[in-house]
This record gives C-alpha cells, structure tokens and sequence, in this order.
C-alpha cells in the first residue's frame, strides 16, 4: 500500500467516524440557529406552513433597535446576569473551599444537599419560593416582620422583584457550582501548599497566592456557565412573575416567548433569539480571549 | 441557545408536520372519519366530552372523536405549532380574542349553512356577532364571561356600609372606610387591582372604563386618550395614592392565582372587580365563608350612564386546514354538542359541561334548562348584568394590545408613570400595534 493510499483511507475512515456526530450537530444546532435567522427576516405567525411566511428583510431587527419593550428586556437581563454573577461564583469559591479543606465530617451530606436544589425540577422549586415570597403573610415576611423588620413586597413590588428572582436563582444553582469548584480544587496538587507553607504563607496568602490562581480555570467556566445560565432564565419568570409588575421582571427569554406563542410574531421573536445568540456568543468570547490572554502572558513571564 | 432551539425546534416541527405530514384521515369523503377536539378543560369536565363524544358515536357509527387535552397555558402554543398539520386538531375550544388571527390565516374555517343558522337561531345576536369575522359565522359560541364588582359583606358591614357601591365616588368613599391601618403600614385595603396577568389587569379598568362611557377601541383605533379613559386611570392613581389600593397585593401568577386572591379570600381587600369564572376558586379557598361575598354591578362613573363590565366569550372552531370530510364531521358533531338533545333537560351537553365548572353558558335554551342553578345569587348578579356588558374587542393584534395597557396600568399603580402619561403612551402604543397587525 502506498502513502497516498494510506493518507485517503484515512481519510475515509475520518469522515466515515465523524459523520454521524457531525449529521446530529447539523441536524440540531446549525439547521434550527439558520433556520430562526431564516424566520428572522420574515413575518410569521405560526399558523401557516413556512412557506407562506411575508418577507420582512431586517426589519424585525430594526423594529427591536426602536422597541422599548426590547431594550427593557434587555437591560432587566444583564441586570440580573450581573445579580448572579456577582453573588453566586463567589459564594461558590467561598463554600467550595470550605467543604474541601477542613477535615470534618458530614461533608459529604453537606455537598449532596447543596446539590440537591440543582437537582429538583425548576417548576417545583418555584411553586414553593412562590408561596415564600408571599407579601406581607409569607413566611419570609412573618420571619423580618417577628424581628421587627418592615418586609418588602418580593415580587409584587418592581423595586424588589428581579432581585428576589435573583435569589432564586442563587439558591438554584450555587450548589452546582460549589461542586464544580471542588472538582478544580482536587486539581491542585498538595505540595504547591506545602510549599507554601513552608515559605511561610498563612491562610489568606494561600488562597489569594494559590488557591485562586490555580483555579482560574475553573472560574472561568463557572462565569461563563452562570452568565449563559442567567440570560436564558425563563422558568422562574414565566411561573412566578410573567415578567410583571410593571415588566420589571420581563427578561429576553420571556419576551421571546410571549411574541412567538402568545402574540403570533415568530418573525419578531426568532429577531430577538437570534440577537440573544449574539449577545451569548460575544459574552462567551470575552470571557474566553480574557482567559488566553492572561494564560499567554503567564507562558511569556 | 435554548431559547434560539427552542424556536427553531417548534418551526422545524411545524414545517416537518406540514411538509411530511400524512393527511391522517381515515377514509375518503363518506367513509369513517377520526376528528380531534382540543381542550383546555380539566380531567372532569374531559369526562364528560369524552362521553358526549360517545354518544355520538353511537347515533353515528362512521365519526370518532378524539379528545386530547392541553393545559390552559398550552393551548395557544399547540393551536399555533400543530394548528395547520394535516394531523392537527379538527375542533378547537378558543378564547375570541384569538379568532381574528385564525381566520386572518385560515384556520378557523365558516360554518356551513347549516350550522351557521344553528348558531343564528340558538344564541343571542351580541354572540353570534362575537364569533361571526369577515361576515361568517366561525364556530359555536360557549362559555361567556363577564365582570363585576365583588365585595366581603362582612367587611362592609364592620365598616358601617349599609351597600355596595353605585358611583365611583361612593367606590372611592367605601374604600377608604374599608381600608385598615397598623401604623403606617395598610393591613386591609379598600379595592384590590390584579397586576401581572393581563386579563386581571386590562379587564376590571376597561370596566370601569365602559361604566364611564368610554372605550378600548372605536373600531380599530384606540381611545386611551379620550378623558373618559383617562379618569378611569386617574381613579387608580387616586386609590393608590390615598392607600385604599395597595399595589403589593395585587400580583398574580402563571395560575391566575396569588396575592390578590389570597388577600380577597383571607378578608384583606374589601372589593374587587373579577369574573364569574372565579366562583369556584372561592368557594375552595373560602369554605363557609363563601357566604361573605357579595356581586354588584360595576360602579358607574361620572361621565357614565349604565354599569358595563367586560365581557368576553369562549367558542369551539372547526380547524379550516383540515379535509373537507373531516371538517363536515367536525361541525356535525359541534351542532350535536351544543345541541338541546345531547345533555340533560334540555340543556345541551356543552351547557351541562360548563355549568359543572360555574361558568355561564350562552345559547339560549340552555340558560332556561339551568335556570335553577343559575339562581345562585353570586351566578344571578352576574346573570343579571350580561345584557349591560361590553365584549372585549377581538381585533388583530388583541394579545399585544392588552399586554400595551395592561403595562400603563401596572405602571399607574406603581407610581412610574401619571394617569395622563399612561394613557398617551398606551395610546401611542396600541395604534402602533394595531397598525402593525392590520387591525
């Protein structure tokens, strides 16, 4: 068998081995994010095959540029990326670190019961934290009220309700993310502790020095996870608020789903989801080329 | 991603469904039919169709009726992604705000002769106009609903309010002497408003809107900013500011459930204008002190002559993308549904059905059939009122509009905007809309 031989039978074998993965990538990713630019630019509203859709050009994306309803939605879910953010990843690092270091016991029970809330289907946690956030004869409101603490109005206030949606959902997922964190800290080997220690590094000086360093990594991802998981919330919207009071609470998810299937502006929607996958994919690529340039210039020092 | 799969998903399924879909009938025109009815009805009420469907498949051997169930929440949803399938759903329960768009893109066919005449003969005219678009008749009507003003007897009898309100200015009075104090704080508030729910928020101020001489729409053009609106909205501004109206209690969830309805049932909101449909979920959450709750008219106001609640109505459509044989099966069986001899003393079985739910049936021999039954003085006040309301207008572009208004009411009741700004922005915004879906 020749070289040449060789190179194309492997390269038979290649495309023979990848094709199914990649028949199912097309099939399920790429067909459906063409297909909702394809909607994009038409007027439809559902009822009628594709192929009656009205042409609309860009102009479902110039009607979000001047809707005021878009932009409200836009701006409520960066500000509730930014709630989640800023509190989960890190009470995430804070109680990763503590069910990893200390020897104790029950830390096992501790991790699976923080865990648990990722687990439990989003519709049944928030039946409950619904009944929670009941103003005024909730059990939050009697707990503040007992104290002598005015309570507020949870979610039936628009001052309070996207940050009670917030807390929600750090209460979600911080368990998820807590053991991803103590995944990346079984990554860092003891003797870079030791080491440490030995150099006379206390507590804090290992963790700003060590711990978080070696797991940028992992922080990483959790930011990215976090983010992307807090611009698609809809669950906790659609059940507990539908995006009131006042569309305080109206996020680009809900927006989405209330133009497509309530008021029939699929066109008008697939604008929306489309731009929303731009706003991921550009979220996703800040955080990434942060991430490779502070490794580049690690490799460089 | 999600949300963009999510999308793309429901358009591949409808083009897959549409494109690949076989034609699902079971024979050619004359022979055995299997037709499909979509429901939002709970597991009882589904019972009860399934045996009406029974029994007329009995009396006609060669149409089966195959009832498939959907949650209230889902029904538009599967209208929308299964509705032009060949394999979709025959007959379809709707809300008549959605009418316009189903015949704007051809899915609820026009009854046949005669059907048409069916509903013509059967039904009062207010109803058959309600369900009758491009000047056809579109469907059976059925559950009607309207609005009032409820109120805890109890509560106005420990305020000294001998009776409910008849003017917005007795409204404004009763709800101040209603409203309960702890400090600053209100424990019990005058009128209660529903926010976060459309319906909830748009119905009970429309109401109050028509009580004043005022309207949503002239036609397809708005009338947010004609004064008589503007007082209505004024009036909520008024409310909140004095505190008779306490925006905290006022929210609902994707139940039409909530803070609203707890605080009602709990005896911490003295009025509040809601529908007849609500009954049962009183009854359940109040027990024996159901009896506490008392049905008015809608408060007349100022500008007004006559109490006019909203009303809208529920009908059953035939699916105009089904075959042609399907779609005579489908109206055959809708005539004997809604027909005096398929329930009980001459009530037909859709009257039977939407009586075990509390809600108003429309025809008229079925009105006189439950007469007994509708002489339950929290049925009979709204019973009393049906002749007065005004229907929700059903233009293109309905949903959008309601959730435009029911924003500027939200945003009147929390402070963010002014009666006036409201109603110009609503104004501006309900035009748009309606501009846009070619009301």
């Amino acid at each position: 068998m020749t070289v040449q031989t060789s190179h194309t039978a492997r390269r038979g074998a290649a495309i023979a081995f990848l094709s199914p993965a990649m028949a199912v990538i097309v099939l399920f990713v790429a067909v459906p994010i063409a297909l909702t630019f394809w909607i994009s630019l038409h007027d439809w509203s559902m009822y009628t095959p594709l192929s009656q859709m009205t042409w609309r050009g860009l102009g479902n994306y110039a009607d979000l540029l001047h809707s005021d309803d878009f932009l409200n939605a836009l701006e409520n879910t960066l500000v509730y990326v930014v709630i989640v953010l800023v509190t989960t990843v890190p009470l995430a690092l804070a109680l990763g670190m503590l069910l990893y270091f200390p020897k104790m016991a029950g830390k096992g029970v501790a991790r699976a019961a923080l865990f648990s809330t990722y687990v439990i289907p989003t519709v049944a946690i928030a039946i409950v934290w619904g009944a929670l956030y009941a103003p005024d004869y909730g059990p939050l409101s009697q707990a503040l009220g007992a104290v002598g603490i005015d309570s507020p109005a949870w979610l039936s206030d628009p001052q309070t309700a996207l940050l009670s949606l917030g807390v929600f959902h750090v209460w979600q997922m911080t368990g998820y993310y807590t053991i991803l964190v103590i995944a990346g800290l079984t990554q860092i080997p003891d003797d870079v502790y030791e080491a440490a220690r030995i150099d006379g590094a206390g507590f804090w000086r290992q963790t700003f020095s060590v711990t978080l360093p070696l797991l940028r990594r992992t922080t990483t991802f959790i930011v990215l996870i976090a983010a992307i998981n807090a611009i698609q919330v809809f669950d906790p919207v659609y059940i507990l608020t539908q995006g009131g009071p006042a569309e305080s609470t109206t996020v680009l998810s809900y927006a989405i789903q209330r133009a497509a299937f309530q008021n029939g502006m699929a066109g008008q929607a697939s604008a929306m989801a489309f731009s929303l996958l731009l706003v991921l994919v550009a979220v996703a690529g800040v955080v990434l080329a942060a991430m490779r340039r502070r490794t580049a210039a690690e490799g460089r020092s | 991603m999600r949300t963009v799969g999510a999308i793309s998903l429901g358009a591949v399924l409808a083009l897959a469904l549409a494109g690949c879909g076989g034609s699902g009938d079971s024979g050619a025109a004359g022979g055995p039919q299997t037709i499909s009815f979509l429901t939002h009805w709970g597991p009882e009420q589904v019972t009860a169709l399934k045996a009406a469907a029974a029994a007329f498949h009995t009396k006609n051997p060669d149409v089966t009726v195959d009832i498939r169930p959907v949650p209230f929440a889902n029904l538009l949803s599967t209208l929308r992604t299964q509705g032009s399938s060949p394999n979709g759903p025959t007959i379809a329960g709707i809300y008549d705000l959605w009418l316009p768009e189903l015949v704007r893109d051809g899915l609820a066919a026009s009854a046949p002769s005669g059907a048409a005449a069916d509903v013509k003969a059967g039904w009062p005219g207010n109803m058959v106009d309600d369900v009758t678009k491009q000047g056809q008749v579109r469907g059976y009507p059925n559950e009607v609903d309207l609005y009032a003003l409820n109120y805890n007897k109890k509560l106005f009898a420990e305020a000294g309010i001998p009776a409910p309100p008849k003017t917005w200015d007795e409204l404004v009075a009763d709800a101040a002497k209603l409203t309960k104090r702890d400090g600053d704080k209100v424990t019990q508030q005058g009128l209660g408003v529903i926010t976060s729910w459309a319906s909830g928020a748009v119905h009970p101020w429309l109401s109050l809107v028509n009580s004043n001489g005022g309207q949503l729409l002239d036609g397809s053009t708005p009338k947010l900013d004609d004064p008589k609106v503007v007082a209505a909205a004024q009036l909520y501004a008024d409310l909140v500011k004095s505190g008779a109206t306490q925006p905290s209690m006022s929210s609902a969830n994707a139940n039409t459930t909530g803070p609203y309805l707890d605080n009602f049932v709990n005896g911490k909101t003295g009025m509040i204008i809601m529908a007849n449909w609500w009954q049962s979920s009183l009854k359940q959450a109040m027990g024996d002190r159901y009896s506490d709750i008392g049905v008015a008219p809608v408060p007349v106001g100022p500008d007004g002559t006559a109490s006019a609640g909203v009303s809208y109505s529920w009908l059953t459509m035939v699916n105009g993308k089904a075959s042609p044989a399907k779609q005579d099966a489908a109206w055959k069986f809708l005539q004997f549904l809604n027909g005096p001899d398929s329930g009980k003393g001459g009530s037909s079985a859709m009257g039977d059905i939407l009586m075990s739910m509390g809600i108003l049936p429309s025809r008229t021999s079925d009105l006189t059939a439950h007469k007994a039954d509708l002489s339950d003085p929290f049925i009979a006040a709204y019973v009393a009122e049906l002749p007065n309301a005004k229907p929700f207008p059903t233009v293109l572009g309905g949903e959008a509009m309601s959730q435009a208004v029911q924003k500027h009411i939200e945003n009147i009741v929390f402070g963010k905007e002014t009666a006036q700004q409201a109603m110009t922005a609503a104004q501006n915004e309900v035009a748009a809309i309606l501009a846009k879906a070619g009301a």
